[in-house]
């Protein structure tokens, strides 16, 4: 669904009121307008683990403003939040108050895990990290990185926006199967691969760009 | 390996203490072996007989022993405490080790003669399982009090893939959870008076104004905090376990990590301990390219400590302004390094690279920008009535509890007293440049931002001298064991192309030695003790890092005031929970 009234290039309304008609009346469907303001509100909760929580915070000052993409509103407590973004390592003592914060956010609620330790481990193969979040979680979107960059985690937040926009939650019972619809997520990798292997010239270490 | 002439106060401890036995080591500090008996009539008297006595305890700490193939000096020890001392008057450390015997051996707690020996004792307990007696309250402080093994014996598995995989079904994640249930009396808390009863408030692990996972146990008497107890562990990331698996070179990666704002400062931390070790003298560009960008680390993790600290005392936009300078910062870092956060691009004897052309335009914008940010946020935030009325006369100490309790960096120089690595033990160069070691003397939290403020403009004056006067030459020595060599060292004979594949296959051998290293970083002093038996991992790694000390202090800066207050001073403390827990 699209957030404007108007498009352009549409055949010129042929009266006032017509163009009036068309600026101030939306036609969709009551689950489509739902999932159209899921997509464009997600509230992350205020959960920082590690260093991704830094390169987390510097997304939502102005250089990066992860506000273009409706993310921008922090909240304190689970329950108010849409978005759990597990930033950093997650040892193994914050394990259960982890998974009780996201037991406590309300459906719908989605995970992104931040970072190199929370997506595996990383580099911390050691005895006081859990190897990976989704042994524990339903992680939606996965972001690389040790820290990851604001873009990288704004590219993350990107593709969840896009799945949340285009999943099917009835809004009551509905004949056929039942349960919540997902599109099946992208994998980034398969999509950038022409673009990589189409660079073979890579830029200088010794200039500054 | 022996010390040039042996310092006077050696002579002094042989007189009063027949039995100890003296050690000559690589670092030139003054390094003694005492029995457990001894140790504690020992300490006692380096810390008030002797004359310039030592009166902080720099570091606590034990090693295992049990595999070591190059123990010191003939004394049989199955696990060592290492107590390391540092006298201001002197400007000199003391090292005293003492010797333990036995599978889980026990020894005299020393928190009678230091208090802050109090968490140092608690986690040598929690990491190798050694028992001290006379300890108001031993136990575990990074581990989960479930916890079966202490992770930094030998026997301990250091993998997390080596363990049985990670499960959290219900039943587990209940009874963890019941262990953090808060008891009174399991923190050493009455629950009321005669007259009233007191309330109590959890904070944390996860908590906005903790800045990071930290839990703190509040005793309220009304808003009044009668006490208060942190308890970490949440962050505990195991480095020092690490830094026995990575060859000197790869564990360069996770010394950025501990304190994460810190960037390459950490670094050098870690490396003026191996290059003493290997004996590497560092090219002068390698030196300055190195404090420019540690200077430049030093201003970004201010400029965090600054827009958060702000923040928490209710201003909202300043952290905005503040995230922004970093970004100019950044361009800097990631222009030189290639990387924003954890560059992990000092190498052993030098740096990765050398400077990219072009970099001189970025510093002197960075140089030229800055100044007015930092004029603008004076009269912002320091000049602010309420950020004024909630710091001034806040989590207040005085100088005599600062060096009681360990606290060091900017914290310690807002007590009024002039300390700073960088002048007093210089390294990396240092001794070369201009700068003033800024002090307040109000000793509160408003003294602890005033220091941090004015250290910042400090540090431009440092990075301008940088850009002023870059040597030309070499950006990596030519030592072999510098890791990697320079490239044009590998290419004379099979012999250095060989040692060059060894080097970056298998690790470059240090001979065995053991070497404190000591640097000013942002937060405070920041020391790596290294032991290694000539291998190409580190025997023990210690990390001896300012916010541990600092944390354990917080009681003693926060009680007696509201539960805001409790916010201003661990605001104004300016720690990092990877630097606490490590």
């Amino acid at each position: 669904m699209n957030w404007w009234a108007e498009q352009p290039n549409t055949i010129p309304a042929r009266s006032v009121e017509e163009e009036n008609v068309r600026r101030s009346v939306i036609l969709s469907r009551l689950q489509d307008l739902l999932s159209w303001g899921r997509k464009n509100s997600m509230w992350p909760f205020n959960f920082g683990l590690s260093c991704c929580y830094v390169e987390m915070a510097s997304s939502l000052t102005s250089k990066w403003d992860i506000a273009r993409f409706g993310a921008e509103v922090i909240r304190g407590t689970p329950r108010e939040a849409d978005l759990l973004v597990v930033a950093g390592t997650v040892f193994i003592k914050m394990a259960p108050i982890i998974k009780q914060l996201y037991e406590q956010m309300m459906e719908p609620r989605w995970v992104i895990s931040m970072g190199s330790c929370a997506n595996s481990g990383g580099m911390f193969d050691v005895y006081s990290v859990v190897q990976g979040v989704d042994t524990f979680l339903p992680v939606d979107v996965y972001v690389q990185g040790c820290p990851p960059r604001p873009d990288s985690l704004m590219e993350g937040l990107l593709l969840l926006r896009d799945a949340v926009g285009s999943e099917r939650r009835p809004l009551s019972w509905v004949v056929g199967p039942q349960g919540t619809w997902r599109p099946p997520m992208p994998d980034l990798r398969d999509a950038h691969r022409p673009a990589r292997t189409s660079l073979t010239v890579l830029r200088s270490p010794d200039e500054v760009k | 390996m022996i010390a040039a002439a042996m310092p006077p106060v050696l002579d002094q401890v042989k007189e009063r203490f027949p039995d100890v036995t003296v050690q000559p080591v690589l670092d030139a500090i003054p390094t003694v072996w005492a029995s457990a008996a001894t140790t504690h009539e020992l300490l006692r008297y380096l810390k008030h007989d002797v004359e310039a006595p030592y009166r902080f305890l720099y570091d606590l700490s034990a090693i295992d022993e049990r595999l070591h193939r190059n123990r010191g000096n003939g004394v049989r020890s199955d696990f060592t405490i290492v107590y390391h001392l540092l006298s201001y008057d002197r400007n000199e450390f003391f090292r005293v080790k003492t010797p333990l015997e036995g599978e889980y051996p026990t020894t005299r707690s020393i928190t009678d003669v230091w208090p802050m020996a109090n968490w140092y004792e608690r986690e040598v307990w929690d990491m190798f399982g050694i028992r001290f007696e006379g300890h108001p309250h031993l136990v575990r402080i990074l581990m989960p009090r479930w916890w079966e093994g202490h992770p930094l014996r030998k026997e301990h598995p250091s993998r997390g893939t080596e363990m049985p995989r990670f499960t959290l079904p219900d039943d587990k994640m209940d009874s963890q959870q019941g262990q953090l249930r808060f008891r009174p009396e399991d923190w050493g808390m009455a629950s009321g008076t005669e007259d009233r009863d007191f309330m109590f408030l959890n904070v944390g692990p996860q908590h906005p104004g903790t800045h990071g996972v930290l839990r703190i146990a509040l005793q309220l008497d009304g808003e009044t905090i009668v006490d208060c107890v942190p308890d970490i562990g949440y962050h505990h990331r195991a480095t020092e376990k690490m830094g026995e698996r990575q060859t000197w070179h790869t564990f360069i990666p996770y010394t950025d990590r501990v304190d994460y704002l810190g960037g390459v400062v950490n670094e050098m931390a870690y490396l003026a301990a191996v290059e003493k070790m290997a004996g590497i003298t560092i090219p002068p560009r390698a030196q300055v390219i190195r404090v420019m960008l540690m200077e430049v680390f030093r201003i970004m993790s201010h400029l965090v400590w600054y827009g958060t600290f702000s923040q928490d005392m209710g201003q909202l936009s300043p952290v905005f302004f503040t995230f922004n300078d970093r970004e100019v910062g950044y361009q800097i870092i990631e222009a030189i390094t290639g990387f924003r956060m954890h560059p992990a691009w000092f190498r052993i004897g030098g740096t990765a690279m050398d400077l990219p052309n072009g970099w001189d335009r970025l510093v002197r914008e960075f140089l030229d920008y800055m100044p007015k940010r930092l004029a603008e946020y004076d009269r912002e935030i320091m000049r602010n009535g309420i950020f004024r009325a909630r710091t001034m006369g806040i989590g207040e100490c005085t100088r005599e509890q600062a060096i009681e309790w360990g606290m060091t960096g900017p914290n310690l120089r807002a007590t009024g007293f002039a300390w700073d690595f960088r002048k007093a033990q210089p390294y990396s160069g240092y001794e070369q440049f201009e700068f003033d070691v800024p002090i307040s003397k109000r000793g509160d939290c408003y003294g602890r931002a005033e220091v941090r403020v004015e250290e910042m403009r400090q540090s431009l004056r440092i990075i301008e001298q940088c850009l002023k006067n870059m040597p030309p030459g070499p950006y990596k020595s030519d030592h072999p064991l510098a890791t990697p060599p320079v490239k044009p060292r590998t290419m004379h004979d099979i012999e250095t192309l060989i040692t060059h594949f060894l080097g970056v296959s298998w690790g470059t051998p240090i001979p065995p030695c053991e070497v404190l290293g000591n640097i000013e970083a942002t937060k405070g002093a920041n020391g790596y003790y290294l032991v290694s038996d000539g291998s190409t991992v580190a025997y023990r790694t210690r990390i001896r890092t300012p916010s541990f000390a600092h944390m354990q202090m917080l009681p003693l800066l926060a009680n007696g005031g509201m539960v805001p207050d409790l916010l201003a001073v661990l605001g104004a403390m300016d720690f990092v929970l990877a630097d606490v827990d490590r």
